[in-house]
């Protein structure tokens, strides 16, 4: 007995021995996490302080470099004006000794000035303060504007400015930020210049492969001493200390075109053309950039933030159906499973559609219209019924009701209409109706805006015409358009690199389109170049009078409602 | 003809500019060097435009265009900005004001006149 009841208490006592001893290492651990996790709280503090110390300190130094920038510019302002007032003569006949003197105090402080404003420059680049802004560019375009902004220069000095391409016809789309880029392009160029005798040629030329684009700005002048190809573009680094002089240069324009290639990923070096080709006198400076740049410095948001469309039904399969095309267009979504949840998400998210089902139980569809524009928070979001109901079957106490509505998708519904008339209501504008044409054949172009003169007025439209891709993202950054004419046949893949461009920017990704092209359009290629509600019109077989009438036919669209009152109201 | 206002707390500013726009335009200046004596003027003057300089002490450029905008008789008169201030953060500022354009310094004597006009639409 007394055995059964020691063999019968020492199970149980082990066990509980197992189990203070298990727990007794457990509370170790405890301790030991416990210390682990005051430690790292510690250093997140130390980081958070240390962070916002050096945030601090880079808006100090900011601050700084924009007080000191104000402060210098201030008395220059004066001896720049005094200056150039005397130079001119317009304060009397000066002699010729006298005007030589004066013209060397201007010239000098024009330079003091750009002096000022590379300074700027660099610090900003330096510190992170002048982010890229991405967008799709044609390199052709940026060379040829380089050429072009130089060319009176070049002119001047007697030097002749070529350019050349390597890629077999066609232009190249790339990712960039135009400004930086020309002004990197127009600096190389501007040396090349400066240093080149007269009649002499330089010459910019391009190559492209898959994985990235070369630009190369060759001269012939006197040449980089070797030892010095990689200095020149360290700061105030000039090959002699004369010709920071003689060439009016502020020694900061390498440093800067470095600093912009860097911000693009890419590179920028320079080699002695007498090492490639003995005997050729000269230096040719070489930039090669990745297609899809993955840029060092946070690069800053090209787009808006915008909000949510929200999506109310009841039955969540369609909810979920809905919510999946919408997203797949790039926008956000939120649900709501009923009138009241809609309300609450209307009123207390930034909401900027709403896509509502009009039979639900609890709040229905009608009641939760009423709600929303009862609320001014919530009453001026457009709102867009689905219903298996078409409005002219609605009885007439609605009536009131569906003209509250925005928009009008039948159940059940094809995607492609969902999204049109989803675009549609986010596009309504108010005032003439503006109208982008981005076409790049001048004599096209005006047949096709003469076509609208006419109309114009009764209408009130308002068309603008972007000749380049370039031009085209301008403006629709500046002066967002209701509506976008794109000729397809733009230089290779400007018309799909445009649209894609618009895609990722909320406010135009659903922008309705008319694309006229002289070829036939794929079923694929469609899709690639779908927006919002999108017509196709092939150029040889229609006339620009069916673009008019085509494209006048959207405006009306545009600008009214779909819903129509019942009969007999 | 044209009647210009200058606004600008430095002396040497407001000569040579008022210089520059007589001498190369033939316009007609006065001036002002600050924005209360700004606001002043320009009623009893009645100028064409309003030339005036962002950083004043007391009340700078802006303040004192969003106070014209609420002065009757002065409310009309086209204004535009001059600058030091070349950074985008501070160009920003001026986006919403509703002012006529935004000159920037230093500016060139020899065409003020006409970068003034392109600015107010006078040509």
């Amino acid at each position: 007995m007394i055995l059964v009841s020691a063999v019968a208490f020492a199970a149980p006592s082990l066990a509980i021995a197992g189990l203070v001893g298990a727990l007794v290492q457990q509370r170790r651990r405890c301790h030991g996490l416990q210390a682990e996790i005051d430690r790292l709280a510690h250093d997140a503090a130390q980081t958070r302080t240390d962070l916002r110390q050096r945030t601090e300190l880079d808006t100090v130094k900011d601050e700084f470099i924009s007080t000191v920038s104000h402060e210098l510019r201030t008395p220059l302002t004066s001896i720049r004006g005094a200056l150039g007032l005397l130079s001119a003569g317009l304060m009397g006949k000066v002699d010729d000794r006298a005007a030589n003197l004066l013209r060397i105090a201007s010239t000098n402080t024009d330079r003091l000035v750009r002096l000022i404003n590379d300074i700027l420059d660099l610090e900003r680049m330096d510190s992170g303060n002048a982010p890229i802004r991405l967008r799709p560019c044609s390199l052709r375009e940026l060379v040829l504007q380089a050429v072009d902004t130089m060319s009176s220069m070049a002119q001047e000095a007697g030097v002749h400015l070529e350019a050349a391409s390597g890629t077999q016809g066609g232009t190249v789309i790339f990712e960039a930020d135009p400004d930086r880029l020309q002004q990197v392009l127009t600096n190389l160029l501007s040396n090349a210049i400066k240093f080149s005798p007269p009649h002499a040629t330089v010459r910019i030329e391009t190559s492209t492969n898959h994985n990235d684009l070369t630009v190369r700005v060759e001269d012939h002048g006197r040449g980089v001493p070797a030892d010095k190809l990689e200095s020149i573009f360290g700061r105030f680094n000039q090959v002699e200390v004369s010709d920071s002089r003689q060439k009016g240069g502020t020694g900061l324009g390498l440093a800067i075109c470095r600093s912009i290639v860097h911000q693009h990923s890419g590179e920028i070096w320079a080699e002695r053309n007498d090492a490639r080709l003995p005997g050729v006198p000269g230096t040719t400076f070489i930039l090669r950039l990745p297609r899809n740049p993955a840029t060092e410095v946070p690069v800053q948001p090209d787009v808006q933030t915008s909000g949510a469309i929200l999506v109310v039904d009841d039955d969540p399969g369609v909810r979920h159906v809905v919510a999946e095309h919408i997203r797949n267009q790039g926008y956000t979504v939120l649900e709501a499973e009923s009138g009241q949840a809609a309300l609450q998400t209307a009123q207390h998210q930034d909401v900027e559609a709403i896509l509502l089902d009009l039979y639900m139980p609890g709040l229905t569809g009608w009641e939760t219209i009423e709600r929303l524009k009862g609320h001014p928070s919530t009453a001026s979001i457009p709102i867009v019924v689905l219903s298996v109901l078409s409005p002219a079957t609605m009885n007439r106490e609605r009536a009131p009701l569906i003209g509250k509505a925005h928009g009008w998708v039948q159940k059940p519904f094809d995607p492609g209409v969902l999204l049109a008339e989803l675009g549609r209501v986010l596009h309504r504008g108010t005032g003439p109706c503006r109208i982008l044409l981005v076409e790049d054949d001048p004599d096209l172009a005006t047949v096709v805006l003469s076509s609208f003169q006419s109309e114009s007025e009764s209408h009130k439209l308002r068309i603008d015409h972007a000749p380049s891709l370039n031009e085209a993202v301008r403006a629709c950054e500046t002066n967002p358009p209701e509506l976008l004419v794109l000729d397809l046949s733009l230089p290779d893949g400007s018309g799909f690199a445009l649209v894609n461009w618009l895609r990722r920017q909320p406010n135009l990704r659903t922008l309705p389109l008319v694309v006229y092209s002289g070829r036939e359009v794929s079923s694929e290629e469609m899709e690639q170049l779908r927006l919002g509600p999108t017509q196709f019109l092939t150029k040889a077989r229609v006339q620009p009078k069916e673009i008019e009438n085509l494209v006048l036919a959207m405006v009306r669209h545009l600008h009214e409602p779909v819903v129509e009152l019942p009969a007999g109201r | 003809m044209r009647r210009i206002l200058i606004i600008d707390d430095e002396d040497d500013i407001r000569e040579v500019a008022a210089l520059s726009l007589e001498t190369v335009a033939g316009w007609t200046v006065c001036t002002a060097n600050s924005g209360t004596d700004g606001i002043e003027k320009a009623i009893t003057e009645q100028p064409d435009a309003i030339l005036m300089d962002v950083m004043m002490p007391a009340m700078d450029g802006p303040t004192t265009f969003r106070q014209m905008q609420k002065t009757p008789g002065v409310s009309h008169i086209p204004v535009l900005l001059l600058t030091a201030k070349v950074q985008g953060v501070d160009q920003r500022r001026f986006a919403g004001l509703g002012v006529s354009g935004v000159l920037f310094k230093p500016f060139d004597p020899l065409t003020l006149a006409e970068q003034m006009s392109t600015a107010l639409g006078w040509n």
